[in-house]
């Protein structure tokens, strides 16, 4: 309802300048935003998972059950639901509603991304260390678990001549070393788009899991892909420092007038340092998928490129630490980063100035002086019945107090539908020292993140203990059974 | 006069050519005697108001059979083609529970209007029936209303300054300068809690979206929230303000709790935390009225000078200033259902209906008494539900010092129904719907609360008993409700 009176310069701008504010619980690790913007979740180091509110930026509700780091979180369309992969192994679905866990999947290794299909809450995709990504149905109790391929697809061999024994050795072996870092789905869910440890790309039909276009773009590991809101542009990045933007074709129109042999992945823009040789650490679409935004390794800047002409528009000036994932708001000019050091998320957004033109009706703006024109009758001097009697005669409009304005856009009927978290007045007393803990009468001391609080994983800890804070990737290898 | 002279004669050159003067014979004649009436109405200047009329002229375009989409109102004719494109899918004839269970109420009922405009515009094809024949697509709107009281509550020991329906309808809660507040539920008119412990007397209340909690500002200074459902107070209670709280809104996600104070600011609380999130440098007097715009964006204050101020609630910023002339002391503030006009009452007598977006009075409400008491009021629907008006009618509603309840048409600013019952003056009045039923309630200084309920007047025009929920301030209400958890009375119909 505000728009129509703001500053159209305001809304106009569409990449933030200003660090504005700082979300504080915790160490946090991972950020996304509901698909209205109207909460921003935040994975912890410690496995919290903390959802905040946009609007006051309090703490809307925290999920417990995870045990190490969160990984990755994803969000149901209608935003009420919430998966999240963590490194003990385990991906939880949450019901926001009434922070309940839905269910609860456990892999043979850490989870790197999991991701929810976007139409279905009950399936979604997950990539694992060092070891093969999974398509998980979790529609009943046990979940179902599909392996997705990882090798990339070979041209087949075209009829008649048969295959060297040698080569097909040669690239069953390359196959085999290829592993899958990052899995989402396209926008309609109907594919999911693999990024392999060898730079490729591949296309995997969601319902056959098998690939049906693969391509190499990069010269290292694929290690974010992101997709932006409307689907048609693919974020690629790469430890080969390299952020490459990519103009997905249409996968709903295979097999009406698109061949699975034709599909073309074509690199639009490369974003680089190519003075400093930047790595970046995270990157992401801007809402309308006109940005890219990205945070770097060893340095606290985020910069923002525009994908018209590729060119970099702003370095937002960070707080005086390295940031790690960064997200952009889904409709504000507006980006969060968090930050590795103390794990605080920062947010960047516009501070537009107080017009005071709005503060008194007769107050104008005008941009240099304007002589006054008198008008003709401004000095008439009429009783002051007839004036107020002429103006209630002049009310004769037929106002509609009642209805709505159509909808314009299917992101409109998104919010309208979308679930809200409920408001819960005691968030604070569950949790108020989060990272301290009574140990006796006025003793308290700091929890150590993640301490035995998983009754299943509680032996296993104990061993790994050293791993848990830091390093913890490299944590799954000595722990699989 | 002058200057009136030609206003008016510039109004009329620009009302010909509508469609209405040029279309059939019939309808030309009609809107002849029209403009002639209305022209003599406007020079007897010696009424305080519009008087009641009969039949409340229709000038929408879209009432015109003119099948010529060039006179219809672009902007309709888009949105009307738009819902053409994109049916909305409460179409459907049976709901399915999943489906619809994140749906609330309130787009279900807006849909709907909006799907009837669209059938308006399609049947304009169809040739233009005669005056003499059936009467024409939109039927007249009632002249006039018929609440009748249904339960007056006696429980409060000193004057009810305020008094809401909880947003399903199926609670009332007041509270006075007794510092109690009476939690009342609306079927049978019993007491159900009294919530103690404010130090003074109470000024406002407000029910969380969620219907869960009832926050309430006091003399006292603070802003206390007691549980409905458990019949306990909130442990916490909002601390900040350096004077009594004037009036408090919550925001539709019942995340948010605005408050005006005595001390002139308004403050925007965070209600998990209790904390103030932001204060508004408001007014230079005290603030008076607030309230939230139905999607959240946007609060409207108002204050002692005068002023009604609209912010944006994320940035702080104030957007707007509304004044009239001689800057009466502006009491009480009210977004319209759809947020698109702000009611503001002033210490002048006067109730105004402005468009904030163009800072222009729209309507002028008069008739009641107020020139001492911050009366307060809102928006309600009239008219059967099952009849679809070019506009939707609906009517504002105030208390007046007299001790009457005093309800207006939106467009013809004449009076619906002069409600009489309370004996002193009535403080606050607050519509709601049940079971399918439309209710007021009404509060005032002679320690009653009275419970009204539109009763069918003419045996003939039985007012259905399922209806959809099309009364406004109430699928306002409904919209941050819980669908689930809840049984709105929209949907309540669709089961049956």
């Amino acid at each position: 309802m505000n728009l129509s009176l703001i500053d159209p310069f305001v809304l106009a701008q569409d990449y933030p300048d200003t660090l504005t504010e700082k979300l504080h619980s915790g160490h946090a690790t991972c950020l996304r935003f509901n698909h209205t913007g109207d909460y921003l979740a935040s994975g912890r180091v410690d496995g919290t998972v903390v959802i905040f509110d946009i609007e006051t930026n309090g703490v809307a509700r925290k999920l417990q059950g995870h045990t190490r780091q969160i990984q990755s979180i994803s969000w149901s369309r209608d935003g009420r639901y919430l998966l999240t992969s963590s490194q003990d192994w385990k991906c939880i679905l949450w019901d926001l509603k009434d922070g309940a866990r839905v269910r609860t999947v456990r892999f043979e290794a850490p989870v790197y991304i999991a991701e929810l299909h976007p139409f279905n809450h009950l399936l979604f995709v997950a990539s694992l260390f060092e070891d093969q990504p999974v398509l998980v149905d979790i529609s009943s109790p046990k979940p179902i678990k599909r392996i997705l391929p990882s090798a990339p697809l070979r041209p087949q061999p075209t009829g008649g001549e048969e295959l060297d024994p040698a080569v097909a050795a040669k690239q069953a072996a390359q196959d085999a070393k290829h592993s899958t870092c990052v899995t989402i789905f396209t926008a309609f869910g109907n594919h999911i788009i693999a990024g392999t440890s060898k730079g490729w790309i591949n296309i995997i039909e969601t319902e056959t899991c098998t690939t049906i276009h693969s391509v190499r773009l990069c010269n290292g590991v694929v290690i974010l892909l992101r997709l932006s809101s409307n689907g048609r542009d693919l974020l690629i990045n790469s430890s080969d420092r390299v952020i490459r933007t990519v103009l997905m074709p249409d996968l709903s129109q295979l097999g009406i007038d698109l061949e699975p042999s034709s599909i073309k992945l074509q690199v639009e823009h490369k974003f680089q340092d190519v003075v400093n040789r930047l790595s970046w650490n995270h990157v992401t679409f801007s809402s309308t998928g006109e940005f890219v935004t990205a945070t770097t390794y060893m340095n606290p800047d985020v910069y923002v490129w525009e994908r018209g002409h590729g060119s970099l528009v702003k370095i937002l000036e960070g707080p005086r630490e390295e940031l790690g994932v960064v997200e952009w708001h889904p409709s504000r000019p507006m980006v969060a980063a968090c930050g590795l050091e103390t794990g605080g998320i920062h947010t960047w957004s516009i501070i537009s100035p107080q017009k005071w033109s709005a503060l008194a009706p007769d107050f104008g703006e005008v941009e240099e002086n304007v002589e006054y024109l008198e008008r003709e009758d401004e000095f008439d001097v009429h009783p002051a019945e007839q004036v107020h009697q002429r103006r209630l005669d002049l009310e004769d409009e037929e106002p509609d107090a009642v209805t709505l304005d159509p909808v314009k856009s299917d992101a409109e009927i998104d919010a309208a539908r979308a679930f809200g978290v409920p408001v819960l007045l005691d968030i604070e007393d569950s949790d108020s020292g989060e990272d301290i803990i009574a140990v006796g009468p006025g003793t308290m001391r700091r929890r150590t993140p993640g301490a035995g609080r998983d009754p299943v994983n509680g032996d296993t800890d104990k061993e790994s203990r050293p791993a848990a804070n830091g390093v913890a990737r490299g944590a799954g290898r000595n722990r699989r059974r | 006069m002058d200057h009136a002279q030609r206003t008016r004669s510039r109004r009329e050159e620009t009302r010909s050519p509508s469609p209405i003067d040029s279309s059939t014979d019939e309808l030309a004649a009609a809107s002849d005697h029209e403009e002639a009436q209305r022209r003599r109405q406007s020079w007897s200047h010696s009424k305080n108001f519009t008087p009641r009329r009969a039949n409340p002229k229709k000038r929408r375009f879209d009432d015109s059979e003119s099948p010529d989409e060039l006179t219809v109102d672009p902007e309709e004719y888009w949105s009307a083609s738009h819902n053409r494109r994109s049916p909305s899918p409460i179409n459907r004839p049976t709901p399915t529970e999943g489906s619809h269970e994140d749906r609330s109420g309130e787009s279900d009922e807006y849909a709907d209007n909006r799907v009837r405009n669209d059938m308006n515009d399609d049947r304009s094809d169809t040739p233009v029936p005669t005056a003499g024949a059936a009467p024409p697509p939109p039927p007249p709107k009632p002249d006039h209303l018929n609440y009748k009281e249904k339960y007056a509550l006696k429980a409060h020991l000193r004057g009810i300054s305020t008094v809401q329906f909880s947003p399903d309808c199926t609670m009332i809660a007041s509270g006075g300068s007794d510092a109690v507040i009476k939690v009342w539920d609306t079927l049978t008119g019993n007491l159900i809690y009294t919530f103690e412990g404010h130090l003074a007397g109470i000024s406002t209340l407000a029910w969380s979206p969620d219907g869960q909690w009832i926050a309430s500002g006091s003399d006292d200074k603070t802003i206390r929230l007691w549980n409905v459902s458990t019949g306990r107070a909130h442990t916490k209670s909002f601390i900040g303000h350096h004077n009594y709280v004037y009036q408090i809104a919550f925001a539709p996600k019942g995340n948010i709790l605005v408050s005006g104070s005595y001390d002139e600011a308004v403050f925007i609380w965070d209600v998990r935390r209790a904390r103030v999130m932001r204060s508004l440098p408001a007014h230079s007097d005290p603030v008076a009225g607030i309230d939230v715009v139905h999607d959240g964006t946007l609060i409207v204050s108002c204050a002692h000078d005068g002023l009604v101020r609209v912010w944006d609630t994320h940035s702080g910023q104030c957007l707007r200033t509304l004044v009239v002339e001689d800057n009466p002391a502006a009491t009480c503030v009210k977004f319209s259902p759809n947020g698109k006009y702000i009611l503001a009452w002033t210490l002048d007598g006067c109730v105004r209906m402005w468009n904030y977006v163009e800072s222009r009075v729209v309507k002028t409400f008069q008739g009641h008494v107020n020139n001492k008491y911050s009366l307060s009021g809102c928006f309600g629907m009239y008219g059967s539900p099952e009849v679809r008006y070019s506009t939707p009618p609906c009517f504002a509603v105030s208390g007046s010092e007299d001790g009457d309840i005093l309800c207006w048409d939106l467009v013809g600013k004449n009076i619906l129904q002069r409600i009489k019952g309370h004996t002193d003056a009535v403080l606050c009045v607050h519509t709601g719907k049940l079971n399918g039923k439309r209710l007021m309630v009404s509060c005032g200084l002679d320690l009653t609360v009275r419970l009204w309920e539109e009763v069918p007047e003419d045996t003939h025009e039985e007012i259905p008993q399922s209806i959809p929920n099309t009364d406004g301030d109430q699928a306002m209400a409904d919209a941050s409700l819980d669908p689930s958890a809840e049984i709105t009375p929209a949907q309540d119909v669709m089961m049956t």
